[in-house]
């Protein structure tokens, strides 16, 4: 190299450039290495306060009977005044007998209650947005957005405002659900959607359909504007084809759009479910839980737990069921990802 | 069937369109009943409101609950909207910081333990916030944040959605456009600033707008954190209003239209971008 150098002026002139550009890169290198440092440490770091501190605080919290009133032991307050109780929290909750404590008995109604509210949610959210979307996709392109804009709106409003919203619809009195019954009727109907312990229909209590159906007003929008991304993805000339093969509409939304977009519908029907189980603002604002806690969802039991009566660890405990529950469906949603679908 | 001649399936799919129209028009009118309702409602006296059974237009058309609303003393709504405006546009401008930083970063350099540090990433996004509410209460209250603006703002400044996102539109940065600029001798933070973020424009509208509906709709989080009526956001300040106005429907009517309606109006213009964010969170989970 050194002989070459000396030996000819041009190489030595390219070489010297290379020498340059080589100690140049080697010094880029290393200011590239300084600035994913300088940028990736502190904020994965920061990060990692505000997610992985909380979680195992929050699994702790639940082996304890905790109160932030209390002052505790030194460290976050746990032990002393907040005592250790193992898996007590978790050993009441396998208490099935009639006489369980009162906690015991809402923690199994709010379990059963939040699985039911999803199993409603999720077919009657897909049965609504399905063909919605489908006819949207299908009338003229300037009304094709005003109708979006329409079904699309309530996911922007706050919740607190849909639950204020639908107050007014349900109202026993002055509400516009009764009025426009009882212009059919011929009557005054006073019916009270959210606060009759004693209204059910096949088992199901109607405060928690009235719930069910603000709650999908407000939430249809998602899935609805996801699924017309997935319809406009469909190649046109798999439309078509099946036209000419004389298909009705009916038909070639069951046999050929439906099939193309399963890859879509699954996923929906993950994330719809893990939000259902995370239901909190319209349920609160509308019914606080009741009537008689038939509407009362795991989350609204946690809340009340936690910062109404400040038993702390004993909400931890529902919160991490509830995890294990969102968790067990997200696990099926990665094992969908992961599987490839091409048209 | 199978002899269908192309005119009969052309005239075919303009009666299906019309009849998709009619279907339509009755469900969007339907959909758009609540806010109908509020509205009407908001214009409408007491006594009317107290009509059974009620009244669908407004009998006798009145501003009178906006006056009262408006210069309620116990509802200074210009105060609750500054606070929910803070908290959500320090959160954009944080949560649009961070994730074009590090998503920029996970798409175009290398460097040690990336995919675990990756893999963390995505993985704090399956931790669900009601897991984390309990012990984020408790590390707030330590920190002295409770009943601060602040307890809402510095929690979130990392967020994994983001990251995730704009590591995905910075992959399209061309490589020959960063090499250019390291030769030209530009630093690092330069290059960031000054080439990949203008080519981040789609992603920045698309995070910045679910980042700030996000917050300024939430209600959980600070319900828990902001228990002083003076910190309070605008979606817990109309529950506590509503909740003291029973029976005067007409009132909370009017304060509800305030708050809602407003930004649902801004939506309504840049609404391409929160679909677009929408669609992408649910298309690629």
């Amino acid at each position: 190299m050194a002989h070459q150098i000396t030996s000819d002026k041009p190489n030595k002139l390219r070489s010297a450039f290379n020498l340059f550009r080589f100690r140049e890169k080697k010094r880029r290198d290393k200011r590239e290495k300084q600035f994913v440092g300088a940028i990736i440490t502190p904020l994965i770091l920061y990060m990692a306060f505000w997610t992985l501190l909380p979680l195992i605080f929050g699994i702790a919290l639940a082996f304890f009977e905790y109160s932030a009133r209390r002052a505790g032991g030194p460290i976050l307050g746990f032990g002393g005044d907040n005592p250790f109780v193992g898996l007590q929290h978790f050993k009441n909750m396998l208490d099935f007998s009639p006489n369980a404590p009162l906690e015991v008995r809402q923690f199994h109604s709010g379990f059963k209650i939040t699985i039911l509210f999803a199993l409603l949610v999720v077919p009657l959210n897909l049965l609504i947005t399905l063909p919605l979307a489908f006819m949207i996709e299908s009338v003229h392109k300037k009304l094709k957005g005003i109708f979006r804009t329409i079904f699309f709106l309530p996911v922007l409003a706050p919740s607190v405002g849909v639950a204020i919203m639908w107050g007014f619809i349900y109202h026993p009195q002055r509400g516009l659900l009764n009025a426009i019954i009882g212009l059919f009727a011929g009557k005054l109907i006073g019916i009270n959607w959210t606060g009759n312990p004693n209204l059910v229909v096949a088992g199901i209590p109607v405060a928690l359909f009235a719930v069910i159906i603000a709650y999908i007003w407000q939430d249809l929008g998602y899935n609805l504007v996801i699924f017309i991304a997935a319809l406009q993805a469909i190649p046109q000339s798999l439309k078509d084809a099946a036209k000419i093969d004389g298909a009705s509409d009916w038909k070639t939304f069951l046999h050929v759009i439906i099939p193309l977009m399963m890859p879509t519908i699954l996923l929906t029907v993950v994330l719809t479910t893990i939000s259902a189980f995370q239901v909190f603002d319209i349920i609160q604002v509308m019914t606080d839980g009741g009537p008689a806690d038939q509407t009362k969802v795991l989350l609204l039991s946690i809340y009340d737990y936690a910062f109404r009566y400040q038993r702390m660890g004993w909400a931890a405990a529902i919160s991490f069921v509830l995890f294990l529950l969102i968790f067990s469906v997200s696990l099926i949603q990665t094992k969908l990802l992961r599987s490839e679908w091409e048209y | 069937m199978a002899e269908n001649s192309l005119p009969q399936i052309k005239k075919k799919r303009k009666i299906r369109v019309n009849l998709a129209t009619l279907i339509l028009i009755p469900m969007s009118l339907v959909a758009l009943l609540p806010f109908i309702w509020m509205i009407l409602g908001s214009f409408k006296t007491g006594a009317e409101i107290r009509q059974i059974p009620p009244t669908f237009f407004p009998q006798t058309f009145t501003l009178d609950n906006y006056r009262k609303v408006l210069t309620d003393p116990q509802l200074p709504l210009g105060l609750f909207y500054r606070n929910s405006a803070i908290i959500a546009v320090a959160n954009v401008i944080q949560v649009l910081f961070t994730s074009s930083l590090l998503g920029y970063i996970f798409a175009k350099f290398e460097f040690k333990f990336k995919k675990v540090i990756f893999w963390f990433i995505l993985a704090t996004m399956m931790i669900p916030s009601q897991l984390t509410m309990i012990p984020g209460y408790l590390i707030l209250a330590k920190l002295g944040l409770i009943n601060n603006l602040l307890g809402l703002i510095v929690p979130a400044a990392v967020d994994a959605f983001g990251i995730f996102l704009f590591r995905q539109f910075a992959q399209s940065v061309p490589n020959e456009l960063l090499d250019a600029a390291r030769v030209d001798g530009a630093g690092e933070f330069k290059i960031y600033f000054k080439i990949v973020l203008p080519q981040l424009g789609p992603a920045l509208a698309t995070l910045g707008m679910l980042t700030f509906m996000f917050n300024w709709n939430a209600y959980l989080w600070p319900l828990i954190v902001l228990t002083e009526q003076k910190v309070r956001t605008l979606p817990i300040i109309l529950t506590w209003f509503s909740s003291r106005m029973v029976s005067n429907d007409h009132y909370t009517m009017a304060a509800s239209v305030l708050v809602i309606l407003p930004v649902l109006i801004v939506y309504l213009f840049v609404q391409k971008w929160i679909v677009e964010g929408i669609t992408l969170s649910g298309l690629k989970g």
